[in-house]
C-alpha cells in the first residue's frame, strides 16, 4: 500500500511537472558537423547522434533510415527533364524534335514514372510526379481528383509516345533509316545533360536510353551544378548546347499557393535568361498562366478550375517534364519527437525546438548532427542565409507568427487577433476565422471583411528621412488621398511586454520601433549604414506598403498597416502585418541595443552587415557570434554602456530612456561576460557556446521564456490519415451501391471537424476514368460513397474506386483503393 | 672570403630561382583554379540562376509588374556580380592574385568564410592549421620514425620471417588512409562503440583543459592509425631497402672486417652517409603536412585544411585556393633552399655553389 502511494505520488509530480513545463521540453540541444550522410545515420543508429538533421535520399541510406530508426520526411524537391524548346532547327541547322509540343508531351509517356521510382529511388525516396504543383501541398490535395485522372491519361506507354513522336518527326522532315532518325542526311543525335551529384544522373541515362531506343542518337553529357549552369541557365537555346536536361528544384516552406507555378515554370515571366525567353507557349495557356499568376479570379471554386485546366494544359505543353518528388528523410532517436516541415523537413521546421522532446522524459541533451555549420557570418539584418545555421537561429527567436509544418498556415505566437479589410474584387481566402476552434488547442485569430475603398490616414509612416531620423507621413509621402489594396489593425496581447530577450532585458517598444526603422534606413542613401544591396527589396518593399499606424502603446500595442501586398490566403497576408513591428528581421532577432553595436560599427566603416557591402569595402562581413567582429563589437558596447547611446534618437528617443538604454548595455556586458558572445534573441533556446575549432554550438533552455512547452506539442507529428475503403460484397449493375471509406489516425477516428473533403473516382473494368463525386460524413472517422443505379449500370468486370482524403490539419493528401466487381 | 662570395652568389641565385619557380607554380595553380577564366562564366550563370530562384521563392517579387520585376532583378545580379568582380577580366585578376600571392598578401576570400566568419584568408588558413598541423604531424612523425627504425632493425635481419612479412605487406600501402579510415570507423565506432566516428572533440566538448586534452587525444586515435596503417609497410620497406643498399657498400664490409660491433656500423658508416636523404625525406615530409589530406580529413570530420582546400575547389574560390598553394610553394622553396644548406653541413663532399665539382 506504502508503495502504491509512493508511486502514485511520483506520477502526480512527474505529471504536474510536464504541466508546467515551460520553453523548451529538452535543456539542450548540442549542434556539431557531420557532412558524410552515411555516417551520421550510422552514429544516429547507434546513439553517437540523436537526430540528423538534413534530409537524405539516397536509396541505400534511407534503407538503413527505415529499418534502424527514426524518422521525419519531407517533400519538398522534386525532379523533371527541361527541354531546350528553340527550333526547330539550332542556328546550326541540327533539328531541335522538342521544339514541337507535340513531341514533349509525348515524353510523358516515354518515361515510365513507376520504374524510375522504384530503380533509382529504391521505391520509397520518391513519389511520381507529372504537375509543376506539389503532390504534398494543399493545392494538389484539392485537385488530387484531376490530377489523378491526368495521371492515368499520361502514364507509360512506349508505343503512343513513339507513334506521336514518329508522326511529328516526318511532320519536321526527319526520316527513319536503319531504325534510326536521320535529317538532312545525318542522324537526330539528342544532347542529353545529365546532373552527376544524385539519382538524377540515373534518371538522364534512363531518359537517353528511353529516346535510343524511338530511334534517336544521344550524346551524354555529365555534369555538375556549376558545370552545366552555363549551359543551360545562360546558354543561347539558339546554340543548341542542349536538348534536354535533368532539372531539380528544391522549395523549403509549405506553398499554399501555387497557382502561379505555370507561369514560373513554362512562360517567358517566369524567368529572364535565355532559356525562359525561348518559351512559347499556346496562346490559351499564355493567358491562363498569366491569369493565375496574377490572381485574376474571384471564388476559391473558379481558382481551383483555372488550375486543373492549368494541369491539363501544362502536360500538353510540357516544357518540363516532371519526374519525380524526392522523399527526403531526416534520421532521428525512435525515442525522440520533433516537429518536421512537410517541405522542408527538420532543418526548415519552424517550430522544431518547441517540439523537440525525448518521448519517455523531460529535459535532457539531443545531440544533432548538422551536414553543414558556421558557414557564414551571423548578423539578424544581412547575415548567413545557410538553413543548417537559420535552424538554430531558428530555435534560438521567438516571432509574431509561425507557420503550420504541415498545411503552410500560420498561427499566432505573440498576436491576440488581426483584423483585416480587403478591398472587394482582390481574392483572399480566410480558414483560421477568429473565435473557431481547430482541435489541439488551436483557435482561429484573423477576420476578414471587404471594402469598396480603403484609405490611408495622411499621419500614417509611410517613409523614412534618413537625414533627419524621423518617419515620412503617407500625406507628405502621397502629396494627397491615396488608397490601398487591404488594411490590417493588428493586436500584440500585453504580455509581449513581458518577454525577456536572452541577456535578461524585458522586450519595449524601442525594440519594435527599431524593426520598423531598418525597413528603410539599409537602402536610403543618406543614411550611415546605406547599403546598395538593400535596395532591391526596398523597392519591392514600396511597391505595395502604404502605410502604418500605431493606435495603441498600453496595455497592448494596437497597430494598423495598409499595403497593396494581399496574398491568397488571409492568414498569410495577417502574418506578414503582423510581424511589421516584431523585432524579427530578415536573419534573426535581435533586441535595439544589441543591434546598435552593428549599427555602429556599419556606420563607421568598421564591419558591415552585408556581404556585398564588406567586400566592396573590404571589411569584415559582421558576425555575432565569433571572429574579429566580436571585438568591434565589444568595444561599442563598452562606450554605449558609459553613455547610455540611443540610435536614431530623433524618433526612439521618444520610446527609449537613457536609464533604460544603460540598463539594457549592461544586461549585454554581462551577457557577453558570461558566454562570450553577441548573439541575443528570445525564443525557447539560447547559445550557450559557440565553438568554432570544432565547430559545435550549444544551445541550452532559456528559464525566462514563460509559454508551457506543450503550447505546440500538436505539431509533433503530422496528422496523415489512414485510409481504407470497403467495397460491399457483390455489387450488381444497375443497383445502387454503398462503400465505406473508414479514416483514421493512430488506431484513432480522424475528427470529422479535421477533415476538409474526401472525393472519389470510379474507373470501369478496362481503367478507363468514369466519373468522379464527393464521399458523404457519416461520423468522425467514417464517410460513405453512394453510387446510383444509372452508375452501376455502365460498370462492368473488375471496376475500382479510388479516394482521396484530404485534411485541414495536414497538406498531404491520402489515398486509398478498392477494387470490386460489377455482375 | 671567397667562399663567403660563393656562398652569397649562390643564395641569391637559387632564391631568384624559387622565387620564378614559386611564381610559375602559382600561376599555374590560378589559372587550375579559375579554370582559365571560365570559372567567371560559370560564376555569372550561378547569380543568374541564385537570382532567379529568389524570385521563385518570394511572392512580393512575383507580384510586380513585368517591367518593374525585370529592373530589379538586372539590379541584384548586377550587384552580385560586382561582389564578385566579375566586371574586371579574368586576365587582369590572375596577374593581381599571383602579385597578392607572392608578396604573401593573402587578402579576402570570394565565398570562403572561416568558421569564426572571417573572410581573411590569413584567418581562416590559420583557423585551420592547428587542426592539421595535429592530425599531420602526429600521423607523419609516428610513421616515419617507426619506419625508420624497424627498417634499421629489418635490414640486419635480412630474409627473416619478420622482414618477409613486411615484404609481402608493403602491397597495402596501395590503398589510401581514407579507404583504412573507413574500416576502422565501422569496427571500432560503429561496431566496438569504443572510439569515436570522427570530430576533433567530444560532442559537447569538455570544459576541463585535461579532460578536451584526453579527448582530442582519443579522437587522433583512428585517423592517426588510419594514416599508419596506409603508410606504414611501404615506408619501411623502402627504407630497409634503402639500408640494405648502404649496408653492402665496401666500407661497410670493412668496418665488419676490421670486427666493429654492429652498432657502431649501424651508427658511423649505416645512419651517418644515409643522413642526407633521410633529412630531404623528412623535410618534405613536414611540409607535406601543410596542405593536410582531403579525404581523410572528411572521413573523419577532421577540421583541417584539407577539408578547407577541398571546399575551397568546390566553391572556386581561388583567394583561398591560392592562397593555400602560395604558402605550400614557399615552404617547399624554403625547405629545399635548407635542404642544400643541410647536406653542405652533413657531408663534406657536397659544397655550396661548388657548380657541380666533386672533389677527387
Amino acid at each position: 500500500m506504502k508503495k502504491l502511494v509512493v508511486a502514485a505520488l511520483l506520477v502526480t509530480v512527474a505529471f504536474a511537472g510536464l504541466a508546467q513545463r515551460t520553453g523548451a521540453w529538452v535543456d539542450e540541444v548540442v549542434f556539431f558537423e557531420e557532412p558524410t550522410a552515411a555516417k551520421a545515420v550510422e552514429m544516429v543508429r547507434t546513439g553517437a547522434a540523436d537526430v540528423y538533421t538534413f534530409g537524405v535520399s539516397t536509396p541505400a541510406v534511407v534503407k538503413t533510415i527505415t529499418e534502424t530508426v527514426g524518422y521525419e520526411v519531407s517533400y519538398g524537391s522534386y525532379n523533371e527533364i527541361t527541354f531546350n524548346p528553340y527550333g526547330p532547327e539550332f542556328a546550326d541547322g541540327r533539328l531541335n524534335p522538342f521544339a514541337v509540343p507535340a513531341v514533349r508531351e509525348a515524353m510523358n509517356w516515354l518515361i515510365d514514372r513507376d520504374y524510375i521510382i522504384q530503380q533509382f529511388y529504391a521505391g520509397v525516396a520518391g513519389v511520381a510526379r507529372w504537375f509543376p504543383i506539389t503532390p504534398s501541398f494543399p493545392d494538389y490535395a484539392k485537385l488530387a481528383d484531376v490530377a489523378r485522372r491526368l495521371e492515368l491519361q499520361y502514364g507509360y506507354n512506349l508505343e503512343k509516345a513513339q507513334s506521336v513522336i514518329a508522326a511529328e518527326m516526318q511532320k519536321l522532315g526527319a526520316t527513319l533509316v536503319g531504325g534510326k532518325w536521320h535529317y538532312k542526311g545525318k542522324p537526330v543525335e539528342v544532347i542529353c545533360l545529365i546532373r552527376v551529384e544524385d539519382e538524377r544522373r540515373q534518371i538522364g541515362d534512363y531518359v537517353a536510353d528511353q529516346l535510343e531506343k524511338i530511334g534517336f542518337v544521344t550524346r551524354r553529357d555529365y555534369k555538375t551544378a556549376a558545370e552545366a549552369s552555363p549551359i543551360w541557365i545562360s546558354g543561347d537555346p539558339k546554340q543548341g548546347l542542349f536538348h534536354v536536361y535533368t532539372g531539380g528544384w528544391v522549395t523549403t516552406v509549405v506553398d499554399r499557393d501555387q497557382a502561379d507555378n505555370w507561369d514560373y515554370f513554362y512562360t517567358p515571366r517566369g524567368r529572364t535568361d535565355p532559356l525562359w525567353q525561348a518559351y512559347k507557349p499556346a496562346p490559351e495557356a499564355d493567358q491562363l498562366w498569366n491569369a493565375l499568376a496574377m490572381g485574376q479570379y474571384s471564388t476559391a471554386e473558379e481558382r481551383l478550375a483555372m488550375m486543373a485546366k492549368a494541369m491539363e494544359l501544362g502536360l500538353k505543353d510540357s516544357v518540363r517534364v516532371w519526374v519525380a518528388n524526392r522523399v527526403s528523410y531526416f534520421a532521428r532517436n525512435k525515442n525522440l519527437a520533433v516537429a518536421s516541415d512537410l517541405a522542408g523537413g527538420v532543418y526548415g521546421a519552424w517550430l522544431w525546438s518547441r517540439t523537440l522532446k525525448w518521448k519517455d522524459k523531460v529535459g535532457g541533451t539531443v545531440l544533432a548532427a548538422q551536414a553543414s555549420m558556421l558557414t557564414e557570418p551571423w548578423n539578424a539584418i544581412a547575415g548567413t542565409n545557410w538553413i543548417f545555421d537559420q535552424m538554430i537561429i531558428r530555435g534560438v527567436s521567438d516571432y509574431a507568427t509561425l507557420p503550420d509544418p504541415f498545411t503552410g498556415l500560420y498561427w499566432p505566437q505573440n498576436v491576440e487577433k488581426v483584423e483585416l479589410t480587403i478591398v472587394e474584387g482582390q481574392p483572399s481566402f480566410l480558414t483560421l476565422e477568429l473565435g473557431k476552434d481547430f482541435g489541439g488547442g488551436l483557435k482561429g485569430w484573423v477576420t476578414q471583411t471587404f471594402a469598396k475603398e480603403i484609405v490611408v490616414p495622411g499621419d500614417a509612416w509611410a517613409d523614412w528621412d534618413a537625414k533627419t531620423q524621423t518617419f515620412i507621413t503617407a500625406e507628405k509621402r502621397f502629396g494627397g488621398k491615396v488608397t490601398a489594396k487591404s488594411k490590417a489593425v493588428v493586436t500584440y496581447p500585453a504580455s509581449v511586454f513581458d518577454r525577456l530577450w536572452h541577456d535578461g532585458s524585458k522586450m519595449s517598444l524601442g525594440d519594435m520601433i527599431l524593426s520598423f526603422i531598418l525597413n528603410f534606413d539599409r537602402a536610403k542613401p543618406d543614411s550611415k549604414i546605406y547599403d546598395a544591396a538593400a535596395e532591391p527589396a526596398f523597392k519591392t518593399f514600396m511597391g505595395h506598403f502604404k502605410g502604418l499606424k500605431i493606435l495603441s502603446t498600453s496595455p497592448k500595442v494596437v497597430f494598423e498597416v495598409y499595403s497593396d501586398l494581399v496574398y491568397l490566403d488571409a492568414e498569410l497576408t495577417a502574418a506578414s502585418r503582423a510581424g511589421y513591428l516584431w523585432p524579427a528581421y530578415g536573419f534573426g532577432v535581435s533586441p535595439w541595443h544589441g543591434l546598435t553595436l552593428g549599427l555602429q560599427a556599419d556606420g563607421d566603416g568598421k564591419l558591415a552587415f552585408g556581404s556585398a557591402k564588406a567586400k566592396a569595402r573590404g571589411i569584415e562581413w559582421m558576425s555575432y557570434i565569433a571572429g574579429p567582429s566580436l571585438a568591434v563589437l565589444k568595444g561599442y558596447l563598452d562606450e554605449n554602456a558609459k553613455t547610455g547611446y540611443i540610435p536614431y534618437a530623433p524618433t526612439l528617443g521618444k520610446y527609449i530612456t537613457e536609464a533604460e538604454a544603460k540598463a539594457r548595455y549592461a544586461n549585454l556586458q554581462k551577457f557577453y561576460a558570461t558566454y562570450g558572445h553577441f548573439w541575443v534573441a528570445n525564443g525557447p533556446l539560447y547559445v550557450d557556446k559557440v565553438d568554432t575549432v570544432t565547430k559545435t554550438i550549444i544551445t541550452r533552455r532559456f528559464a525566462g521564456f514563460t509559454d508551457l512547452a506543450t503550447k505546440w506539442e500538436v505539431f509533433a507529428q503530422p496528422k496523415v490519415a489512414a485510409v481504407k475503403v470497403t467495397a460491399p460484397a457483390t455489387v450488381t449493375r444497375g443497383s445502387p451501391a454503398t462503400f465505406t471509406v473508414d479514416i483514421t489516425f493512430q488506431d484513432k477516428p480522424y475528427e470529422l471537424a479535421q477533415l476538409d473533403f474526401v472525393k472519389y473516382m470510379l474507373f470501369d473494368g478496362a481503367g478507363n476514368f468514369v466519373g468522379s463525386g464527393n464521399a458523404v460524413p457519416v461520423k468522425d472517422g467514417q464517410y460513405k460513397i453512394e453510387l446510383s443505379g444509372d452508375v452501376t449500370r455502365g460498370l462492368a468486370g473488375a471496376c475500382k474506386i479510388e479516394v482521396v482524403v484530404v485534411s485541414k490539419v495536414v497538406g498531404m493528401p491520402s489515398f486509398a483503393s478498392v477494387s470490386f466487381v460489377v455482375r | 672570403m671567397d667562399n663567403l662570395r660563393r656562398i652569397g652568389k649562390y643564395t641569391l641565385l637559387r632564391g631568384v630561382l624559387i622565387v620564378i619557380t614559386v611564381a610559375i607554380g602559382v600561376y599555374l595553380t590560378v589559372i587550375i583554379a579559375t579554370m582559365g577564366g571560365y570559372m567567371d562564366k560559370i560564376m555569372a550563370s550561378q547569380i543568374r540562376e541564385q537570382v532567379g530562384t529568389i524570385l521563385q521563392g518570394n511572392e512580393e517579387l512575383r507580384k510586380l509588374p513585368p517591367a518593374e520585376l525585370k529592373l530589379i532583378i538586372d539590379q541584384m545580379v548586377e550587384q552580385r556580380m560586382r561582389e564578385y568582380n566579375l566586371h574586371t577580366p579574368w586576365i587582369v585578376r590572375s596577374f593581381r592574385y599571383l602579385a597578392n600571392a607572392l608578396t604573401l598578401n593573402l587578402g579576402m576570400a570570394e565565398k570562403v568564410y572561416s568558421d569564426s566568419g572571417s573572410r581573411q584568408v590569413r584567418l581562416i588558413l590559420t583557423e585551420r592549421l592547428p587542426a592539421t598541423l595535429l592530425l599531420m604531424v602526429t600521423a607523419n612523425l609516428i610513421v616515419f620514425f617507426s619506419a625508420l627504425f624497424t627498417a634499421l632493425v629489418l635490414s640486419r635481419h635480412y630474409g627473416s620471417p619478420l622482414d618477409r612479412a613486411v615484404v609481402a605487406l608493403s602491397p597495402t600501402s596501395a590503398a589510401p588512409a581514407w579507404f583504412y579510415g573507413i574500416f576502422l570507423i565501422l569496427i571500432f565506432a560503429s561496431v566496438l562503440r569504443v572510439l569515436p566516428y570522427g570530430g576533433m572533440v567530444s560532442i559537447p566538448p569538455p570544459k576541463e583543459p585535461l579532460a578536451y586534452a584526453l579527448s582530442v587525444l582519443k579522437h587522433l586515435v583512428l585517423p592517426v592509425s588510419a594514416w599508419f596503417l596506409a603508410g606504414i609497410f611501404s615506408s619501411v620497406y623502402y627504407w630497409r631497402t634503402f639500408f640494405l643498399i648502404y649496408s653492402s657498400e665496401d666500407y661497410v664490409e670493412m668496418a665488419k672486417a676490421k670486427g666493429l660491433s654492429s652498432r657502431a656500423i649501424e651508427r658511423r658508416y649505416i645512419l651517418r652517409p644515409t643522413l642526407p636523404p633521410i633529412i630531404t625525406s623528412f623535410g618534405l615530409m613536414l611540409i607535406t603536412t601543410w596542405m593536410g589530406a582531403i579525404i581523410l580529413e572528411n572521413v573523419f570530420t577532421w577540421p583541417g585544411l584539407g577539408r578547407l582546400l577541398q571546399m575551397a575547389i568546390n566553391l572556386y574560390d581561388a583567394p583561398v585556393i591560392v592562397g593555400e598553394v602560395v604558402i605550400y610553394a614557399y615552404l617547399l622553396g624554403i625547405t629545399v633552399f635548407l635542404l642544400d644548406i643541410a647536406y653542405a653541413a652533413l657531408d663534406p663532399r657536397v659544397k655550396l655553389g661548388a657548380g657541380g665539382r666533386r672533389p677527387a
